[in-house]
């Protein structure tokens, strides 16, 4: 009887064990990156998740984002979280306390991720110490683009380096008879342009507004100054269409020389790229201008969140998922063409277009400066509904003359406190 | 066999067969019921269950994921301090008005010109018809590319000769709900179309020829004869019309994206923003609370206006 | 409507009549004609746009006389074009579309033609308001039953896969189906229903032999209905399905709406036609069925 039992153990044993070492890795990605470039950039993962034995399915979902975080709030109420979902910012803190998020903190610290993630990243992936997520790139958001053509016209040497020779690069431009400001007017670019804006006017306004949400510096005389050379930027610099106009035909403003900068995050550079133009003969790049004269950087990163499972499958398939998505050659790959840099500091971008080479340079010097933000426009700062309430104040602004500067930055310290 | 066990019972046989009959009876009354149930209940959680459980969310904590504490009505005070919810709510009930009405006037007109014996009338009929065949999303997203100034209806205008030519209906704060409303129309008004028609034919061709002898010109007998007697199909275009209006998001979505700025929002879009965007489950289930509450004004009224009518005609009939 | 006399041409007061008579029929067709005008631009410009060249499309505009022709948009949109997910075009998502349309409209048809059998020819106390309550479902916004939705879809573990997809579009279609189907049938006298009781003919076979011949009017209306408004659906049908599952308004809706990419025009236009070729089709054959399903008292 003894040696049966015994017997049956050691079967139901060994069964188990290879099971768990069987587990084939399977995953399906949750995101919203369902057409162009961005779909091509996921597909790359696929395919070295297929590779590395993997069984790789993805759910992209278009649209707006939210259509992407209704389709996770019903999968996680129908009891089938998705094994990995694109999630960034707060929002990665807010999931984890739901409880319903994975820890990956075994293979984080078998690979060595808290020495190579950039030092302002670590608080976002891992919002109760533990890591949750893994980052896949890093975007600067304080770019300014220079239609070459169009400078020529308008007889600019260089990009401006500061507020003051922006808006007098801008009245040459106007006088040459051409646009200043390509934009196109939606809640996410108006919020883009308005907060470069504030970072290069005074960075501090910039981390108290809008890293912390402090009300109290929204309705500041430093605020009201930066909704003043908003409103000086919308009247004068940009064209009365920019309310219907998309992002192609912005786009193209630049490549036709009708619009003179444009200032929009560094996936232009893709953008730029997918159209034809190459840097120098057609654009050039250069940091949003800044007042106070060093290098600085605005923060954005995508990364993939990764949610508790009961399929062992799927839980070899989040292990291997973490791993490629750190890996040195996906980082590489995945961010050259994107326009982006790799969320790991010790990757050589040698192969990777100028501005992006300068874009590593820039984030390193930011760090060490202490300049460094992440962005409130691209929602890694603070909660979304504190976010949606100034974005739907500054998309406002933009759109109504009337509103004035001392206006706006009350309205929007109400709205963020209505939220409280 | 039935019989038979009936008399072995005791009973005459015209009792059987009045017992047999009952017997059947009472199990067919059940039938319509058991065939219904299911569906019936169905319909039923979906209506009353799903509002009642937004119902509650609304008063409860719920943030990223549905919770069940209590809190009373803070959503609702959280949600009308909110800019761009009045603005929506607004929106709502501004677009449904001319929505409705005007796709009414451009169904109704529709169809009678079609009824005027025009030829071709299955031609005209596929045409004002088709728009329905396509998607909310689709219709937002071509009508986009028509209003666009820099590709679309301005740009082909210009490009003709008429240099100052200005067609911007979305790019303007204050008109572009209307590129909304033209373009819900455009829409819909064919379904209006066809339900008209349909009325317009089943008129009793008595009263117009009566009405016809007594002199009336073709106004009139439309006016005072043939637009009465369809009285309930306004009622069921309006209810379809309706529906379309409250549930406006795609159109929205694909046209102007709630702008410019935030002048075009609508509480289906708001409520969607709030629920999956922003992470305030229950300040969005407050605002899906409104928009029903927005639909009783209308339906209430003219609940009660049936019974009225109703009872008069059953006090006077 | 207006009777014409043209024997009495040679009369002076009837010349002037055939005149006006002229005028309004002239003024008729004009109003019809721009109206139609206004009807088929967006049309025109679909079908141009998947024939023309995206570079002939971006440099001469939307709407214009089309410069170019190229074929290549159309194959490129079925099969060949990287969108939600794959690099095969929009024809798996059609299929999916088809997979879930068709049931969930047979479905819906079937048991609304039944709901509308029983509250109109089997009264029973409360039938009425039944009826009322069924119907105040073609009210209920999409996002608001959107998390309901989920909880009972995962309860039933059916969520992510096309067959809680038609549950959820029949149960929701049973509003209108119903509604339709009692109006109508509301018209089909008792007195046909009583006789065949005498005879002998209980609840189902009256509905087989004598309620559904008489259907075709209403059914024809219905199946319009609710194949357009679910095969055009978005939201259902993008959240409660995954990865290769997903309906063409998913497909559609990534090609006309990329935010960070250019948009591809001749290939959207393409997609759009390709999905909107279903519903476009049955207006189309349906279309006299409808009016004539309307006309035969689907209304009240």
């Amino acid at each position: 009887m003894l040696t049966i039992k015994a017997a049956l153990t050691g079967v139901f044993a060994f069964t188990a064990a290879t099971t768990a070492a069987l587990a084939e890795p399977k995953t399906n990605l949750l995101n919203q990156w369902s057409e162009g470039s961005d779909a091509a950039a996921i597909a790359k993962l696929g395919e070295m998740f297929t590779a590395a034995g993997g069984k790789w399915e993805q759910t992209s979902i278009a649209g707006h984002t939210a259509n992407t975080l209704a389709k996770l709030r019903a999968d996680v109420v129908a009891g089938s979280a998705p094994p990995a979902v694109q999630l960034k910012g707060p929002e990665i803190a807010e999931w984890n306390e739901t409880g319903k998020t994975a820890n990956i903190d075994q293979i984080a610290t078998a690979e060595g991720w808290d020495k190579v993630v950039a030092p302002d990243l670590l608080p976002v992936m891992k919002p109760t110490g533990h890591w949750v997520a893994a980052p896949m790139n890093i975007h600067r958001i304080n770019w300014i683009w220079g239609s070459t053509k169009a400078m020529e016209q308008a007889g600019i040497e260089g990009l401006p380096k500061t507020w003051a020779e922006f808006n007098a690069d801008c009245d040459e431009a106007i006088a040459a008879h051409l646009i200043c400001i390509s934009h196109f007017s939606q809640d996410w670019t108006d919020a883009t342009t308005f907060e470069v804006v504030v970072y290069g006017i005074d960075q501090s306004l910039f981390k108290k507004a809008f890293v912390e949400g402090d009300t109290a510096a929204m309705r500041s005389p430093e605020m009201i100054k930066a909704f003043e050379q908003y409103r000086l930027m919308v009247s004068k610099y940009m064209d009365p269409g920019i309310a219907g106009r998309d992002y192609d035909s912005a786009t193209a403003m630049i490549a036709k020389g009708q619009a003179v900068f444009m200032i929009m995050g560094d996936w232009q550079v893709g953008i730029f790229t997918a159209a034809g133009l190459k840097q120098g003969t057609d654009y050039q790049c250069g940091q949003a201008p800044t007042d106070w004269g060093k290098p600085g950087f605005i923060l954005n990163s995508d990364s993939v969140v990764f949610f508790t499972q009961t399929d062992p499958d799927y839980v070899e398939g989040q292990k291997l998922l973490a791993h490629l998505i750190m890996s040195p050659q996906f980082q590489t790959v995945f961010n050259q063409a994107k326009g982006s840099i790799p969320a790991r500091l010790d990757i050589d971008l040698k192969d990777f277009n100028p501005c992006q080479q300068q874009s590593q340079k820039d984030l390193q010097a930011s760090i060490a400066d202490g300049m460094l933000v992440r962005s409130m426009a691209h929602n890694m700062t603070i909660l979304q509904k504190y976010r949606g309430a100034i974005l739907d104040t500054v998309t406002s602004f933009v759109n109504n003359p009337k509103m004035t500067a001392e206006e706006a930055a009350n309205a929007m310290a109400d709205a963020v406190d209505a939220q409280k | 066999m039935r019989l038979n066990v009936a008399m072995s019972n005791g009973l005459s046989p015209n009792e059987s067969i009045h017992a047999k009959a009952s017997l059947r009876e009472k199990l067919g009354a059940w039938v319509p019921g058991l065939a219904i149930a299911p569906g019936a209940v169905a319909s039923l959680i979906y209506v009353f269950g799903f509002t009642l459980w937004t119902l509650y969310i609304s008063m409860s904590n719920s943030t990223m994921l549905p919770t069940y504490k209590f809190v009373g009505l803070k959503p609702y005070f959280d949600l009308w301090s909110n800019q761009r919810w009045k603005i929506a709510y607004g929106n709502l009930f501004y677009f449904s008005a001319f929505y409705v009405v005007l796709s009414l006037a451009v169904g109704l007109a529709l169809a009678i010109a079609i009824d005027q014996r025009v030829r071709g009338e299955a031609v005209w009929r596929t045409i004002f018809l088709y728009p329905l065949a396509v998607s909310f999303v689709v219709t937002g997203v071509v009508w986009s590319w028509l209003y666009s100034p820099d590709a679309g209806i301005e740009f082909l205008v210009r490009s003709l000769g008429w240099h100052g030519f200005t067609f911007r209906l979305t790019t303007n704060r204050d008109t572009a709900i209307y590129a909304i409303i033209a373009t819900g129309i455009w829409q819909s008004s064919g379904f209006a179309m066809a339900l008209f028609l349909a009325g317009l034919r089943s008129v009793d061709p008595d009263l117009v020829k009566a009405a016809q002898i007594d002199g009336a010109g073709p106004a009139r007998i439309y006016r005072k004869v043939i637009l009465p007697s369809i009285g309930p199909i306004f009622v069921a275009v309006v209810v379809v019309l309706l529906q379309f209006a409250i549930k406006t998001f795609d159109l929205v979505v694909a046209l102007t994206r709630g702008g410019p700025g935030i002048a075009t929002t609508f509480p289906a879009n708001y409520v969607y923003d709030l629920m999956f965007q922003r992470g305030e489950i229950a300040v969005g289930a407050a605002a899906a609370i409104m928009m029903l509450a927005a639909l009783a004004v209308v339906l209430v009224p003219y609940a009660l206006w049936t019974v009225w009518r109703s009872r008069r005609e059953a006090a006077h009939g | 409507m207006v009777d014409a006399t043209f024997d009495l041409a040679l009369d002076s007061q009837a010349r002037g009549e055939s005149l006006r008579f002229a005028l309004r029929r002239l003024a008729i067709y004009a109003f019809l004609a721009v109206f139609a005008l206004i009807y088929l631009l967006p049309l025109f410009v679909v079908v141009a746009n998947s024939f023309r060249e995206l570079p002939e499309i971006t440099q001469n505009g939307l709407i214009a006389l089309p410069h170019s022709f190229s074929l290549k948009a159309w194959p490129q949109a079925w099969a060949h074009y990287c969108v939600a997910g794959t690099c095969e075009g929009v024809k798996r998502n059609f299929f999916n579309s088809l997979y879930m349309t068709i049931p969930a409209t047979i479905l819906s048809t079937l048991i609304g033609a039944m709901n509308g059998y029983v509250l109109s020819k089997w009264r029973f106390p409360g039938s009425e308001t039944l009826f009322v309550c069924i119907v105040l479902g073609v009210f209920m916004p999409g996002q608001i039953a959107l998390l309901p939705w989920a909880y009972i879809l995962g309860a039933l573990h059916l969520s992510n896969s096309v067959y809680g997809l038609i549950l959820v579009h029949v149960i929701q279609g049973l509003s209108f189906t119903t509604l339709f189907c009692r109006n109508y049938y509301v018209n089909i006298p008792d007195d046909l229903i009583k006789a065949a009781r005498i005879d002998g003919a209980g609840f189902w076979r009256i509905f087989v032999k004598i309620i559904l011949p008489l259907s075709p009017p209403i059914l024809i209306v219905t199946v319009i209905w609710q194949f357009t408004g679910i095969w055009n659906e978005f939201l259902f049908g993008v959240v409660f399905t995954g990865g290769t599952q997903q309906p063409i308004t998913a497909a559609l809706v990534a090609l006309a709406t990329s935010q960070m990419n250019a948009h591809p025009y001749d290939v959207a236009s393409a997609a759009v036609m390709i999905g909107a070729v279903p519903p476009l089709l049955i207006y189309l054959f349906g279309g006299k069925y409808f009016v004539r399903g309307l006309t035969q008292g689907a209304i009240k």
